[in-house]
């Protein structure tokens, strides 16, 4: 009987062979904390360990940054302190810093990810390393402590989903249309438990942005992780950052052709159109003209799911059609996901058309994906976003939030109100 | 041992309560898990006051995928140290029942409850009865009854060792 991808990375890291449902330790080749948890990860270990305690390993614990960065209270600047004093009391050197940027997309633009590698992350959204084939998942610090101790610890193997895309994207949609319509066809449980396996003609074709951005939504389905095999320039960009290894884990790690999964769902992408996740649910979708006209306040591009260069540059390309116009009515943000990706921004000449149109260009962080940084929204205030969540008051109580794409976003934030790309790009 | 058989009042709430519900995103920045009780449900609509209300002992009774969202384990902490003994869902989205598992707070996954919820079979105020070690839930007020199913050996076992820490601790030591 074949195995999937999950399988074969539980296996290899679990060093004996498993099955679905079995309860397995693990090597973890990577622990890593933010400014979110990360503190409350340090604070738990000394105070389990009697303040003595030394990590497993130094070289496989990360810390970033990206929450709160830079620190917007003195509550949050001390917990950053914290965990910069204990990552120099360790020895730990992987420690990026308030001027980085989103912790997975860092870690992975320093080459610190592979496929195949079991990484924790104190991020629920830690799984869009799937994206290049890691077993990454979000956890909270006692798992992330426990694992400072041996460098193992505890998986249920899970099923796996396999779901598969094919077709072209018209005009004015893109990869996140796609997820949000799977958002919303399978719910908020539809990956219960489950890793999935994303394959096909369109995610074969698709860059490592829209890769990331698929992955990253696993969670809004209660799902582990979703993988997509390294091919094509993904592969060759991720050899370059992590090493000629990643190729012999690619050719060890795919799934096999009789793979058993428990589901096999198929989407095809010709005839989709913009999507949108409305108030106050990831799954409670409809197209984006459905809801087209109702006016907005705020208008914010970046986040894990949406801050690559691509991203940015798919909203550029929206508002240079809109003869580089934002409507005054509306508070345009838009965040990198990282330095490398605002420094892409800078030299395509694209932030300076976005200051000229009145648009705020942030340094890379998560920004409003908490209520507790900027660009928080008042009682009674409607926002649009290209974050992965809109849950109840999550960026502000009374206001509610909008999900689309960066695509959606600009067209938004060029006319004011909810606005399908389509009608601007013509 | 302790006491398997507990009573006390219910908490009721729907499907898919997200983290952000439990505990918001605002309180992160907290490091101290026994001041985190005081934030609970303070953004689920219809149950602000859970936090100045709860009183040791009552249960928080839940439908599907409960605790989906975020990783912060603040979730738990803040039902833990509340005094909740127990969360009562139908099951529990994954990173919240690592959580609870790991802290060594029960999990008990509780068949028709979601539906029971929707149908007002179990409401606001109602007095439960839950042995812990049979999976036993019975509404007193309404005179219903419900069966949950433990957690697969592993997690009982880091249950019992009291959480991830102390059954790594154990485990080490033998």
């Amino acid at each position: 009987m074949g195995k999937t991808m999950i399988h074969k990375i539980i296996e290899r890291s679990a060093g004996r062979e498993v099955k679905v449902g079995d309860r397995v330790w693990c090597k973890i080749d990577l622990s890593t904390a933010r400014d979110f948890g990360g503190a409350n990860c340090v604070l738990q270990f000394l105070d389990v360990t009697d303040r003595k305690g030394k990590v497993w390993d130094p070289s496989k614990i990360a810390f970033t940054f990206d929450l709160q960065a830079p620190a917007h209270s003195e509550k949050v600047a001390v917990n950053q302190k914290i965990i910069r004093d204990f990552a120099k009391d360790q020895g730990i050197e992987k420690v990026f810093d308030i001027n980085w940027g989103i912790g997975q997309h860092v870690l992975l633009e320093h080459g610190h990810v592979k496929p195949g590698d079991v990484i924790l992350g104190t991020d629920s959204h830690m799984n869009l390393l799937g994206a290049v084939g890691a077993f990454a998942t979000g956890v909270g610090n006692t798992d992330i402590v426990a694992s400072w101790f041996e460098g193992t610890n505890w998986f249920r193997v899970p099923e796996t989903m396999k779901v598969t895309v094919t077709g072209r994207f018209a005009k004015g949609v893109c990869m996140r249309d796609l997820l949000t319509k799977i958002v919303g066809d399978l719910g908020a449980d539809g990956m219960f438990f489950k890793a999935v396996e994303f394959g096909g003609e369109t995610i074969e074709a698709a860059s490592l942005a829209d890769r990331i951005t698929l992955c990253s939504m696993v969670t809004e389905m209660s799902g582990k992780v979703g993988l997509i095999m390294p091919n094509g320039e993904v592969l060759n960009w991720l050899v370059e950052r992590a090493g000629e290894e990643v190729r012999d884990r690619v050719k060890a790690l795919a799934a096999d052709a009789d793979a058993v999964y428990s589901d096999d769902l198929h989407f095809d992408v010709n005839r989709l159109e913009p999507m949108t996740s409305c108030p106050d649910a990831p799954d409670n979708v409809k197209r984006v003209r459905d809801v087209a006209g109702t006016a907005v306040d705020q208008v914010h591009i970046g986040s894990c799911s949406n801050g690559r260069f691509e991203d940015i540059e798919a909203a550029y390309k929206v508002l240079e059609a809109g003869r580089f116009k934002v409507s005054p009515k509306v508070r345009t943000i838009i965040t990198p996901s990282t330095r490398e990706v605002m420094r892409k921004c800078a030299a395509a000449g694209y932030i300076e058309k976005f200051l000229d149109a009145g648009i705020v260009f942030t340094n890379p962080t998560c920004s409003l994906c908490t209520a507790e940084h900027y660009g928080v929204l008042p009682s009674g205030d409607v926002g649009v976003s290209t974050t992965n969540r809109n849950f109840i008051g999550k960026v502000g109580k009374g206001s509610h939030t909008y999900l689309m794409s960066p695509m959606s976003a600009m067209a938004t934030a060029v006319r004011g109100v909810i606005t399908d790309p389509r009608d601007i790009l013509g | 041992m302790e006491k398997t058989i507990l009573r006390g009042r219910a908490w009721v709430f729907g499907d898919d309560v997200d983290t952000d519900l439990i505990y918001h995103n605002k309180y992160l920045a907290e490091t101290d898990p026994k001041k985190m009780p005081q934030y609970s449900f303070e953004y689920y609509p219809g149950k602000e006051h859970f936090a100045k209300e709860v009183k040791p002992g009552d249960f928080v009774v839940a439908g599907t995928n409960f605790g989906c969202g975020s990783s912060r384990e603040h979730a738990v902490y803040c039902l833990k140290y509340a005094g909740i003994p127990v969360v009562l869902a139908e099951n529990y989205s994954r990173i919240y029942y690592r959580n609870a598992i790991n802290n060594g707070y029960p999990v008990l996954f509780i068949k028709g409850i979601s539906q029971a919820i929707k149908d007002k079979k179990i409401e606001d105020g109602d007095e439960l009865e839950v042995d812990l070690a049979k999976g036993e839930v019975k509404n007193v007020t309404k005179g219903t009854s419900f069966h949950g199913d433990a957690v697969a050996d592993l997690e009982k076992d880091i249950m019992a060792a009291g959480g991830l820490i102390e059954y790594l601790k154990s485990r080490a030591g033998r």
